[in-house]
C-alpha cells in the first residue's frame, strides 16, 4: 500500500469547497444553541419547579441519546407524518441543512446550558453578598456580577463544546449534506483511496480546531484582563 | 460483573484467534445485507436473496466455506482492498472504473438502471431514442446512492443535474416518498418488486426507459476480488458457468421474478 501524495493535493481543494457548509453548520447551530442554552439556564435558575423540571427533562433527553440518532429521527423520522409534511416547518425540515442545524442546535443547547450552569454555580457567594451590601438589586447582580464572572468560568468548558460541535457537523454528511466530510466520502467512493483522503480531511479539521482554540484563548485573556498581574 | 466481563473477554479472544486461523477454504464475502431482493436479512436474521443464493451455489461448487460480512456500499471496494473480506457478492456491476482497482468474475446478472418519479408530476426526461434531455432535468432534485453506476451515469451524461448523494438505497426511496427529491435512478427490478408494486410506491412510476449502456453499467453484475488471484478467479468463473448451465441460476431468479436475470451465453 503506497501513499499517494498527489491524491492528497488534489482532494484538499475539493474538500475545502465544503468548508463553507461546515462553517455555516457550526456558526448557525452554535449561536442558536447558545441562545437555547441561556433559555434553559434561566428556566433552571427560575426557582419555578415546573420550568426547572422541563429544562431538566429536555437536557436529559438530548444528552442521553446519540446525536446521530437525533439527526436520523429529525431527517428520516419526522417526514413519515403527513402532518409534518403539510406544516409550515416543512420548508426547514425538507432541507437536509435545516434538519442538521436543528439537530445540532437542540443537542448543543442541552450541553452548553449545563456548562453555563457550572459557571453560575462557580461564582463566589461573597461577591454576591458584597453586591447586596452595596444595595444592588437581583437584576443588577445578575448583569454586573454573575454574568461576567460565570462567562469567564464557563469559557474553557464552552470552547471544548464548540470544538466537539465542529466534529459533530461531520455527521451531517450522513443526510446527504456535502460538507467537508460528505465531499471526502464522495472522493473516496470515486478513488477507493480512503487512507489519503481521510488523512487529509483529518488535517483540515485539526487546523480548524486549532483556530477555534486560539480564538477562545484570546477571548479568555481578554475576559481575565483584570486578574492578570501587571509586570 | 467481573466474571461476566472475563467471559466476554474470552469470547472476544476466541473470535480474534478464529479469524486469525482462517483455513484456506474459508472465504469472507462482503455484501450490503440491506439490498432486497438481492441481498438482505429476513425477519429471522437469515441472509437471503439472489446474491446470497449465488454465493451459496458458488461456495458449494468450489468447495469453500463462505463467511458473510455486512458492509455499507460506499466502503465496499476499500474494505475489499483492506482485506476485510475476500469477495464482493453484492450486485456490483463490472465497470471499467472499478476494474482499475479490483478484478471481477464473469457476469451473473444484468446491470441496468431506470429513473423513477411521482405519477402526478408529468416529466419528459428521455427522447424517443432513449437519450436523456438535459433541459428537462433542470430544476429536478435527483436522489442517487453514492458510488453506484447510477451516480457515474448522471455525472457523465447530465453533469449539470442537481444530484443528492445517499449512503444506501433505502434512504433514496425514503426521500423520494418524503418529497425531498423529485426523481431517483435505481435498479428497475428492485424498484418494481420492492416499491412500485407496494402501497408506498403506488404514487410513483418509471419516468424513462431501462438504461444499460455497457460504458457505465458494465457487462453485468459480477463477483469482485482483489487483483492477482487468477486461480481463484478461474474457479469462480467455472462455478458461475456451472450455475448457468445447470439451470440453478435461473431458478434463483425465478424465486423472485417471473424471468431470469442472465444471458445463457454467459455460460459458454
Amino acid at each position: 500500500m503506497s501513499f499517494d501524495l498527489n491524491l492528497v493535493l488534489e482532494s484538499l481543494p475539493q474538500m475545502l469547497a465544503g468548508f463553507g457548509i461546515t462553517l455555516k453548520l457550526l456558526l448557525v447551530s452554535g449561536s442558536l444553541g447558545l441562545v437555547l442554552a441561556i433559555v434553559l439556564l434561566l428556566m433552571r435558575m427560575s426557582g419555578k419547579f415546573y420550568l426547572d423540571w422541563l429544562a431538566q427533562i429536555y437536557i436529559y433527553v438530548f444528552r442521553g441519546t446519540p446525536i446521530l440518532v437525533q439527526i436520523f429521527i429529525i431527517y428520516y423520522g419526522l417526514p413519515q407524518f403527513e402532518a409534518v409534511r403539510d406544516s409550515v416547518f416543512w420548508s426547514i425540515l425538507r432541507e437536509p441543512t435545516g434538519c442538521a442545524i436543528l439537530a445540532l442546535t437542540l443537542n448543543t443547547g442541552a450541553y452548553v446550558s449545563e456548562i453555563l450552569r457550572g459557571g453560575v454555580l462557580g461564582v463566589d457567594k461573597g461577591l454576591l453578598e458584597a453586591g447586596s451590601a452595596l444595595g444592588m438589586s437581583a437584576r443588577h447582580k445578575l448583569i454586573y456580577i454573575t454574568t461576567p464572572l460565570a462567562t469567564r468560568l464557563a469559557l474553557p468548558a464552552y470552547s471544548n463544546d464548540v470544538i466537539s460541535l465542529l466534529k459533530s457537523t461531520a455527521l451531517a454528511s450522513t443526510i446527504t449534506i456535502a460538507d467537508m466530510t460528505g465531499i471526502a466520502r464522495t472522493i473516496v467512493a470515486d478513488t477507493y483511496a480512503p487512507y489519503e483522503v481521510f488523512i487529509s480531511l483529518a488535517i483540515v479539521y485539526m487546523i480548524f480546531t486549532l483556530a477555534i482554540q486560539k480564538l477562545f484563548g484570546l477571548f479568555e485573556r481578554y475576559l481575565s484582563r483584570h486578574t492578570r498581574r501587571e509586570d | 460483573m467481573v466474571k461476566q466481563s472475563i467471559s466476554l473477554l474470552a469470547i472476544g479472544a476466541a473470535a480474534l484467534f478464529s479469524t486469525a486461523n482462517v483455513s484456506a477454504e474459508t472465504l469472507r464475502v462482503g455484501m450490503e445485507c440491506t439490498y432486497a431482493p438481492f441481498n438482505y436479512k429476513t425477519a429471522d436474521g437469515e441472509l437471503a436473496g439472489y446474491d446470497v443464493d449465488v454465493a451459496k451455489g458458488v461456495a458449494k461448487i468450489i468447495g469453500a466455506e463462505f463467511e458473510y460480512v455486512c458492509q455499507e456500499w460506499d466502503g465496499m471496494i476499500p474494505a475489499l482492498l483492506a482485506n476485510k473480506f475476500d469477495l464482493i457478492i453484492a450486485s456490483m456491476s463490472i465497470t471499467e472504473k472499478r476494474m482499475q482497482k479490483i478484478d471481477f468474475s464473469g457476469p451473473y446478472r444484468f446491470s441496468t438502471g431506470q429513473v423513477l418519479g411521482a405519477r402526478k408530476k408529468p416529466m419528459e426526461l428521455f427522447d424517443d431514442a432513449g437519450n436523456p434531455i438535459a433541459d428537462n432535468f433542470k430544476g429536478l432534485k435527483v436522489g442517487l446512492e453514492r458510488a453506484t453506476t447510477y451516480a457515474s451515469w448522471f455525472e457523465e451524461k447530465l453533469p449539470g443535474a442537481d444530484v443528492v448523494l445517499y449512503d444506501n438505497s433505502e434512504s433514496v426511496y425514503l426521500d423520494l416518498q418524503n418529497g425531498r427529491v423529485d426523481i431517483i435512478m435505481t435498479n428497475p427490478m428492485k424498484a418494481h418488486l420492492k416499491f412500485l408494486s407496494k402501497e408506498d410506491g403506488a404514487g410513483f412510476e418509471f419516468k424513462g426507459p431501462v438504461v444499460d449502456e455497457v460504458e457505465y453499467f458494465g457487462v453485468g453484475v459480477g463477483i469482485g476480488l482483489r487483483k492477482g488471484q487468477d486461480e481463484l478467479k478461474e474457479k469462480l468463473n467455472g462455478a458461475l458457468k456451472d450455475l448457468i448451465n445447470s439451470g440453478d441460476l435461473e431458478s434463483y431468479a425465478k424465486k423472485i421474478f417471473p424471468f431470469k436475470l442472465h444471458k445463457d451465453e454467459w455460460g459458454q
